[in-house]
């Protein structure tokens, strides 16, 4: 294409600038630049920003005198950043239902952290009343999640796609308030834990890891990494990122969007139920812990690049350390830890929308 | 519309703002505290649809300036010794310059972003009331010195129902208001028509955010005690998106019924069923958005019993 | 009034925008005279629809000027140009569904007029282009040939100086489009600059007196209809292509 320029006698001559026209000479010039923010260029300050972000909590921390340089300090440090990435992985996993249903769906489901929680109470009550082993439960309560889900999309959800974003996120949100106290009324507010692995692995002499946070987190990366080899790999994997690039395309090429839907929202269910097994045999939890869950999922993925894979992954790790530091060095810490997930979002929001991973509105 | 139509409305609220007026003697404590929080209602749902149903850019986390306006109002008054009322002025001008600073950077963003960011804020503005332990008391919340006699505040919220009533309804019927629903249908094309949509988003956005705060001070000088998981409750926030949705999100009228209508509800299901009720209302919100996001004046418009658009 | 009747009304120097790779407008300079209705033509993909982004800043030049009475224009935001009297439609309409007719209208802004006189203006145009009977109907609802004239008439609220129609006769039957021609030439006569976008050759030859042809970014050919029928490289960029 590019030789037919030179076909054209005379193009260079007419493409060259008019001369200068009486009215014209005197010209104020633009008062305003117009270069616009490049992609490189968004990505430094958010690189700039995370960094201030990982430094802030020391610095506080040097404020308030929470720092001290010994070796028993160090070894807290270092058993925090561990444990950060343990608890990173988790997040990942939980977090990917989320972007899921957001990149193929346009769909915030603001019930995501009561998957979770419903994940952790399906545990709890396999584990006490059936006896079975957490993770044995898998077996018994993916299958369930994922009809959930199917059935949540089938009844709820589609009506949201192509919505306003009021419509879904009012949907989702109900549907979590009725799962919070429907779980309320079932199992009361008490907080609940599940005695599983709780021994400690000696990393060094000094760091320690929980058996049950190295059990999650080999878990987590597991099934992280099976669902995305699912993705990339498996043919329907690729039909429902067709669909989420663009849902009309993946429609006239054959794809059944309805039905990608249904699996898309069954397999976030299912991702959310599986980090609920894992964060029950971690953590205490009760029927209103999912609410956290949701907000730092949304952080996730925000920071990630919304819709992104890979970029949900990375942003629970970060995220993860990102608190852990915080709860360790900032006085004040567990409300601290809620304001890093918040902090992060929006910055990451303002600075650069398509997060680490740069992803675009199509 | 005709000059004799609006008059006709006018007269209509003046009305109802004498009847609501007279009632309160009639009425014993608890009867004056529901129509209280029904007047509440009307504002918060009015002023978010200023911003989220005329404009179109939904704000998840508005409760933010509820609670900012609750704060304003209950440090003045316990730690200061101003005049409750006087700090109901001072709630406005904070909830419209943190309006102005939170605006300018978030309503850049569009869609679902600017919803999740809006949803962070109003939790990071939360978390910043429960740490900021020298200024708001931190998780402890803070009480309220006074003599309440429920007459003030009941006159107050009506008062300030009225002024926002006048206000959402001159919006709607101006080119003002047009204007903010071409930036809602097509932000690109308002701007090709000379809109400056960021001045214009801002604008809706501080108007959004006044009343809201000024509710949160009487409200919390009505309670006499306020902390930081009740003044920014996301679930205010929802009421808001919900009321609106329900009567009609981008109409005058709609947010208005909505919430009599909504609050009234979950005033019977809590007295009637005090288990199950919540429940209920989670089921309610999935069916509303479900089934009809356009609400009870998008069905009436349908059927031609309303006209259409707001400027006739 | 016409500032200039003769003269020139928009001039366009040395325009560039790329799209990552792509060099849409690259390097495309012409002057539009005042008070007369002239084309850009030029084949699918040759950046007329971009040039006409530049123009209205709904998309940011990399380089060039956009000179519009003695004021370079580049780089400002729509609302800006808006306000220096250009308006413009769109290929697809951009009319706002979920607002009436008369709304629509009502929308734009530069006019320091009482709401009543906003209205009467609004409901004159409304009925210039043939719509007075739906003037109370949700834009949305409105045929495409409908939409296209409240389209047109939304872009006169102002009274502007210059007006930009980017394909004004696609999907409009003929009868609306004979309509919309007479309003245009009616403009013309007021002393308004037109300047349209078009692939309906009757359109440009029929009733635009200059012509400015488009090809890979670059103005390649302008002149009056009778002479760009003839030209080489015209017929070339339209008929001659030869693929590689």
């Amino acid at each position: 294409m590019n030789q037919r320029a030179d076909d054209v006698p005379g193009r260079e001559a007419l493409s060259r600038p008019f001369a200068p026209r009486a009215d014209a000479t005197a010209v104020r010039p633009s008062p305003h630049s117009w270069r616009e923010r490049s992609e490189t260029r968004s990505l430094y300050l958010l690189a700039a920003f995370l960094i201030c972000a990982y430094a802030l909590p020391f610095v506080v921390g040097a404020g308030a005198g929470t720092i001290r340089l010994d070796e028993r300090w160090l070894a807290n440090l270092a058993t925090v950043v561990v444990g950060g990435v343990m608890q990173g992985g988790v997040y990942a996993m939980f977090a990917v239902g989320l972007t899921l249903i957001f990149g193929v769906m346009r769909i915030i489901n603001a019930a995501h952290g009561e998957m979770v929680m419903m994940g952790a109470y399906l545990t709890w009550v396999s584990f006490f009343y059936l006896g079975v082993d957490p993770l044995l439960a898998l077996v018994l309560t993916l299958p369930v999640a994922f009809l959930f889900g199917v059935a949540v999309q089938k009844v709820l959800l589609n009506a949201a796609v192509g919505a306003p974003e009021l419509t879904g996120l009012l949907i989702t949100f109900g549907l979590g308030l009725t799962m919070i106290y429907t779980a309320e009324l079932i199992f009361t507010t008490d907080f609940r834990t599940i005695p599983y692995a709780p021994g400690t692995i000696q990393l060094t002499s000094t760091i320690a890891v929980g058996q049950n946070r190295v059990i999650s987190f080999v878990m987590a990366v597991v099934i992280s990494v099976g669902v995305y080899l699912f993705l990339k790999l498996s043919r329907l994997g690729k039909a429902v990122r067709a669909t989420a690039l663009n849902a009309e395309v993946a429609m006239v090429c054959g794809i059944n969007v309805q039905r990608i839907y249904l699996i898309t929202t069954g397999l976030a269910a299912a991702l959310a139920v599986a980090g609920g097994a894992l964060v029950s045999i971690q953590f205490g939890f009760n029927p209103e812990t999912g609410v956290q869950y949701t907000l730092q999922a949304f952080a996730i993925i925000i920071l990630g690049g919304r819709g992104d894979y890979v970029g949900a992954l990375l942003g629970g790790l970060m995220l993860a350390v990102l608190e852990n530091l915080v709860s360790l060095m900032v006085p004040s810490g567990t409300a601290m830890v809620e304001l890093a997930a918040y902090g992060l979002m929006i910055f990451v929001l303002l600075i650069r929308p398509g997060g680490l991973m740069g992803v675009k509105e199509g | 519309m005709k000059r004799h139509e609006h008059l006709r409305n006018l007269a209509l609220l003046a009305v109802v703002g004498l009847v609501l007026a007279f009632v309160p003697d009639t009425l014993n404590v608890y009867q004056r505290s529901f129509v209280l929080f029904t007047m509440m209602y009307v504002v918060l749902a009015l002023s978010w649809n200023i911003i989220s149903g005329f404009t179109g850019y939904t704000s998840f986390g508005h409760v933010a300036f509820y609670g900012i306006g609750a704060y304003a109002c209950a440090i003045l008054v316990a730690d200061y010794g101003w005049h409750w009322l006087a700090t109901l002025g001072a709630a406005a001008v904070v909830a419209g310059v943190v309006a102005v600073a939170i605006g300018y950077p978030v309503l850049r963003l569009k869609g679902p972003y600017f919803a999740i960011a809006m949803l962070g804020t109003a939790e990071g503005t939360r978390v910043i009331a429960t740490v900021w332990d020298s200024l708001t008391h931190g998780g402890l919340g803070i009480s309220l010195p006074s003599a309440e006699t429920s007459f003030e505040t009941y006159y107050a919220m009506l008062a300030l129902m009225v002024v926002t009533i006048a206000v959402a309804y001159a919006i709607g019927h101006s080119r003002f208001g047009v204007r903010l629903n071409a930036i809602r249908e097509d932000e690109g094309a308002a701007e090709a028509l000379g809109v400056n949509a960021t001045i214009y988003k801002l604008a809706a956005f501080v108007l959004s955010a006044i009343f809201p705060a000024v509710a949160g001070g009487i409200q919390a000088y009505k309670v006499l005690y306020i902390d930081p998981p009740s003044v920014f409750f996301v679930q205010i926030t929802i009421a808001m998106a919900l009321m609106s949705m329900l009567g009609g999100k981008g109409t005058v009228i709609g947010p208005i019924v909505g919430a009599v209508l909504l609050y009234t509800v979950q005033e019977l299901t809590w007295v009637n069923f005090p288990t199950a009720h919540l429940i209920a209302y989670g089921l309610f919100i999935v069916v509303v958005a479900r089934f009809m996001p356009r609400g009870l004046m998008g069905l009436a418009i349908d059927r031609g019993w309303v006209r259409k658009g707001m400027v006739h | 009034m016409p500032s200039r009747p003769n003269g020139v009304a928009l001039e366009v120097r040395d325009l560039r925008k790329a799209f990552g790779g792509v060099r849409a407008v690259d390097g495309c300079s012409f002057a539009v005279p005042g008070g007369k209705i002239s084309g850009l033509i030029g084949p699918n993909g040759s950046g007329k629809t971009t040039t006409f982004n530049l123009l209205t800043g709904i998309i940011r030049p990399d380089d060039g000027q956009v000179i519009y009475r003695g004021e370079d224009l580049a780089g400002l935001k729509p609302h800006q140009i808006f306000g220096k009297g250009i308006t413009r439609t769109f290929q697809i309409t951009r009319i706002f569904r979920e607002m009436t007719v008369l709304e629509n209208m009502l929308s734009v802004t530069g006019l320091s007029v009482p709401d009543r006189v906003a209205r009467e203006r609004a409901e004159e145009l409304i009925a210039f282009v043939n719509l007075a009977h739906l003037h109370a109907e949700y834009g949305g609802r409105l045929s495409y040939g409908q939409q296209k004239l409240l389209e047109f008439a939304r872009a006169l609220m102002t009274d502007p100086e210059l007006i930009l129609l980017d394909e004004p006769a696609a999907g409009v039957n003929r009868t609306l489009l004979q309509h919309l021609l007479e309003q245009i030439h009616r403009l013309q006569e007021m002393g308004k600059t037109i300047l349209i976008v078009e692939h309906d050759m009757n359109v440009i030859m029929n009733h635009c007196e200059r012509i400015f042809v488009m090809d890979y970014g670059v103005k390649i050919a302008e002149g009056p209809p009778a002479e760009i029928q003839r030209d080489e490289r015209v017929l070339d960029a339209y008929f001659g292509r030869r693929r590689t």
